[in-house]
């Protein structure tokens, strides 16, 4: 049984299931123009129109509960591989269903079909139903498509594209790759995309429907040197469409990942121990996301487990530190222009000068603390009922420059990309694996260092961040998920350099000496 | 073997091989869940669905692709599997790609696993919740008055596949799982509010541990997290326990695999037949143990499951590989992924390596970290026990190990013996001398 009470933050592709390079087959355009998208699809391919929906949430409120929804999901992903030179095989993934959820106080009622058909759709909502055992509950007989901002808009013909087109752009990292540099033995590469359409009718009357891309482009290569090998990984994407993977995106991604396997040649081990850590500005968001950001979930706090229970209004940082979670980035794997409950993306204010404002709210966490939603509710797809999420989590910018924070923290090491971070809710303990980063001695950037872990505690970590650079970055990949009680979903982060007055790193040999 | 599963199998192969495709292999599962969770005395959650698909591995001589749908509508699927054998025409053609010879199907053993319950279709819904009520209630009384919350729950399910290929390959299984536990949170010095949790599980209900048993481990797992915090950094010898065993050892055993030994990314390449780590370290796959999670007949290029021995006594008898790697490696397959990995247990408990030891670290469980393959380095954060005079003193938390694989399992001195009983990996708890454990 895998542990269920840790939440884990796993950035790579390359594990990923999933998959298809398939154009619907279901007959028809899949995108016509942005607008035929987002509204009727479901109603238009597979007949479920409002008196359907009314049906379903009646049926899941047959015997009682606060309120009750449905979620429909036609999910479509392809997955390309270069390996030895070749675009040698292609992994393709249908997921196309319905979960009902009827909801009573904080108790969940849960079923899903993957067909269909009345009679399916209807037994699950009975399956929702047996939660509760009261008086129906009636149902609206309207629902009303809300308006929605779009964060991920797309040219429609750059989404649905064939194989033989991306064929190229994968092809050529290969090429790339080999070309900067003769240490490289190997480059795997590949090329993952998924549209997803959904719909969400809730017995409080709200209709949403959206479609969400996701997609990225990665590249890992094998180094050898000296009879020594080392290994790098790294990817672009998010929210796109196609346009966005140019030839220059390639050159980009292959100088990044042959330049990191470089670098591990001449890398060392830190010396174990306490020392001050400089976090290097972007993908390093990963330890506020994984530390300090899941113990923000109100989900968490409203069963009184996170380390944040009872902290909203007083100072969990220092003044100058203020993180936000926000779905409204342009483009990012976190970004939605509606949460998996009918609740418009939005951005929300976490930690405001150093005090805690708000939690990450679904909607039943909201009703508990009597605050609104904060479009926080989310699933990984119909199978699953929504919980509270983050979406893209940073802290803004301060007024150092970076250069100053690395000599204010004189002796310890920098971290450029950290990944497999987990953090244990309760006791906000957490750990990082450290996969590129740099020795901080007499405050001056030296050796790179490698595959060591860092340890930590999220609350305070956060209350040891003592100086922030003026340099955000927000993580420009498309391959990253974050886990949380069996789920997945993709998320994004930012941080600008900061220094933590101490951490926990652990390398191989003691203070005093480096491996 | 279930027979519409079966014939739906036999047409997607049809069809595809109809379509253009040179073989197919198609596989078809379904599967059957039911979900409970019980916390403040009352359902939390219940959940429950019936789930299927199709995957089709689709050949045109060398070019090749997997496809999965839900869809299992006969037009849908037709047009589903036109279109994918279409696709699969513009993949490059790879030479080593291909299904296994059949030849490698022979000399499958039949025999019953005993995998299936088949009572569990007569589970009552009250059966389930009495479970999940059952738990938290003894979890709460264990645990006492520190308690801030448990979560106590049910998850069974049964699942059933047939997979077919077009040059010969037939296979049918059908299992059932039932697992129960609990998660506790209580409170701890200052804002900790530590969590612990135990889940346990059996193939059929009547072999599922007690109740109380798994709401006490539950409670007192957790109220042994009390007090955590780090300590000095220093070498001491750890313990660690064995259901986290395979924390460290998936890292090695990264270096076992064709995969990662073609793609140059395997610290062990070069080590097949040599000795790599302490005679005390052997490990074995027995793929026929009765019951067993991780029990099979074939495995996943459809070679008949046998007995192995894949590192005896530190030395490395066997690499992990599957059909398409065997042909990159130009060497024999072995199998592409193990089934139930046995590492011998010794004759002492844990309680007696303590006692042992004097001095050490029990680890109870891992946090974070990870394994490089391709250099075997890998750091891990702990949570465990510092025990002195073989007895527990003190928690810890937020320290860590980090060592080398060709370092580490050289430094494995004793094996308990106890065997983990719930999961497809029988790992003892393991005694490591001297290990830099890195804190304050």
């Amino acid at each position: 049984m895998n542990e269920i009470d840790r939440r884990t933050f796993l950035k790579n592709s390359a594990s990923a299931a999933g998959v298809l390079f398939l154009t619907p087959y279901f007959g028809g355009s899949m995108l016509s123009s942005s607008e035929s998208i987002q509204i009727g699809y479901f109603e238009r391919e597979f007949g479920i129109d409002d008196k359907m929906c009314q049906m379903l949430l009646e049926k899941a409120l047959s015997k009682g509960g606060d309120f009750a929804d449905v979620y429909f999901e036609h999910s479509l992903e392809n997955w390309l591989v270069l390996e030895d030179g070749k675009v040698s095989r292609s992994y393709g993934n249908v997921l196309l269903g319905v979960g009902i959820r009827t909801v009573k106080g904080d108790q969940i009622g849960y079923g899903f079909t993957q067909e269909l058909t009345k009679e399916s759709m209807l037994s699950a909502a009975s399956t929702a139903a047996s939660l509760v055992n009261e008086s129906a509950r009636p149902v609206g007989k309207s629902f009303n498509s809300i308006e929605l901002k779009n964060y991920y808009p797309f040219d429609p013909s750059m989404i649905e594209i064939p194989l033989q087109s991306k064929l190229p752009l994968v092809k050529a990292i290969n090429d790339k790759c080999f070309a900067l540099s003769n240490l490289i033995v190997k480059v795997n590469a590949g090329f993952h995309d998924s549209t997803k359409r959904i719909l969400i009718v809730t017995s409080e009357g709200v209709k949403a429907e959206d479609i969400l891309p996701r997609n990225y482009l990665y590249a890992s290569t094998v180094g050898e040197k000296d009879g020594r090998t080392e290994q790098s990984w790294y990817n672009f994407g998010g929210r796109r469409d196609f346009s966005y993977y140019t030839d220059e995106l390639a050159t980009k991604l292959s100088e990044e990942v042959v330049g990191r396997t470089e670098k591990l040649f001449e890398a060392i081990q830190p010396p174990a121990g306490e020392m001050p850590v400089v976090l290097g500005p972007g993908v390093t968001g990963i330890l506020l996301h994984e530390a300090i950001g899941h113990g923000m979930e109100a989900d968490f706090n409203r069963k009184k487990i996170s380390t944040y229970s009872n902290m909203i209004g007083k100072k969990v940082a220092e003044h100058f530190i203020t993180i936000i979670d926000d779905g409204t980035n342009p483009h990012q794997m976190g970004s939605i222009n509606v949460d998996d409950e009918g609740v418009p993306g939005q951005k929300t204010l976490l930690v405001e000068n150093g005090i805690l404002t708000s939690y990450m709210h679904d909607k039943i966490s909201a009703k508990y603390y009597g605050v609104e939603p904060t479009g926080n509710g989310r699933r990984q797809n119909f199978e699953h009922y929504p919980q509270p999420r983050m979406r893209n989590t940073y802290m803004l910018g301060g007024n150092e420059i970076s250069e100053d924070v690395i000599k204010a923290a004189k002796n310890g090491i920098y971290i450029e990309d950290v990944s497999n971070g987990e953090v244990k809710i309760g006791e906000g303990d957490f750990a990082f694996y450290v996969s590129q980063g740099r020795m901080i001695e007499d405050g001056k950037l030296t050796a790179p260092i490698k595959d060591v872990n860092i340890m930590g505690n999220g609350p305070k970590m956060l209350e040891n961040i003592i100086m922030v650079a003026n340099d955000l970055q927000i993580y420009e990949g498309g391959a990253g998920s974050c886990g949380k009680w069996g789920q997945s979903v993709p998320v994004s982060f930012g941080l600008p350099t900061c220094l933590v007055k101490s951490m926990t790193v652990g390398g191989t040999q003691q203070k005093g000496g480096v491996s | 073997m279930n027979q519409e599963m079966y014939d739906l199998c036999k047409w997607a192969i049809d069809t595809a091989l109809k379509n253009g495709a040179t073989d197919c292999r198609a596989r078809m599962s379904r599967r059957r869940f039911v979900n409970i969770r019980y916390r403040d005395h009352k359902p939390e959650v219940v959940k429950e669905a019936t789930t299927r698909g199709l995957n089709l591995n689709i050949y045109i001589n060398g070019k090749f692709s997997s496809q999965n749908t839900p869809d299992l509508r006969q037009t849908a699927l037709e047009s589903f599997i036109k279109k994918a054998v279409e696709n699969t025409h513009f993949i490059e053609d790879d030479p080593y790609r291909s299904l296994p010879d059949p030849k490698y199907y022979e000399g499958r053993v039949e025999m019953d696993l005993q995998l299936s319950d088949p009572r569990h279709g007569n589970l009552t819904a009250e059966q389930r919740h009495n479970v999940a009520k059952t738990i938290e209630q003894v979890s709460l009384e264990k645990a006492g008055d520190k308690v801030i919350w448990v979560e106590a729950g049910m998850n069974d399910s049964e699942w059933e596949e047939v997979i077919l290929a077009s040059n010969g390959f037939k296979g049918a299984n059908k299992t059932t799982d039932h697992w129960a536990g609990a998660s506790v949170t209580i409170a701890d010095e200052g804002d900790r509010k530590p969590m612990g949790y135990f889940w346990a599980g059996a193939r059929t209900f009547e072999d599922m541990p007690s109740l109380k048993s798994i709401g006490e481990q539950a409670a007192l797992r957790t109220l042994d997290l009390l007090g955590g915090k780090k300590i000095k950094t220093e070498s001491l010898p750890i313990v660690i326990e064995n259901r986290v065993v395979g924390n460290v050892l998936w890292g090695f055993l990264s270096g076992l695999y064709g995969n990662n030994i073609q793609q140059k990314r395997s610290f062990l390449a070069d080590k097949k037949g040599k000795i790599v780590a302490s005679k005390l370290f052997t490990i074995k796959d027995d793929p026929f143990i009765k019951k067993g999670f991780g029990s099979r007949l074939y495995d996943g290029d459809g070679f008949p499951a046998k007995k192995r021995t894949i590192v005896s006594e530190g030395k490395i008898e066997e690499f992990l590989i599957d059909w398409y790697y065997s042909r990159k490696l130009d060497c024999e397959p072995t199998t592409g992924g193990t089934s139930n990995l046995i590492i011998p247990p010794g004759d002492k408990s844990v309680d007696m390596l303590m006692k042992d030891l004097n001095r050490g670290i029990l680890i109870k469980e891992f946090i974070g970290g990870n394994s490089n393959s391709a250099t075997g380095d890998f750091s891990v954060g702990i949570i465990g026990k510092l025990f002195e005079n073989g007895i527990p003193v003190q928690s810890v938390a937020e320290m860590n190990i980090a060592d080398n694989h060709l370092n580490f399992w050289n430094k494995l001195s004793a094996i308990g013996n106890d065997p983990w009983k719930y999961g497809s990996w029988l790992t003892p708890s393991l005694v490591f001398d001297d290990i830099l454990v890195s804190g304050i």
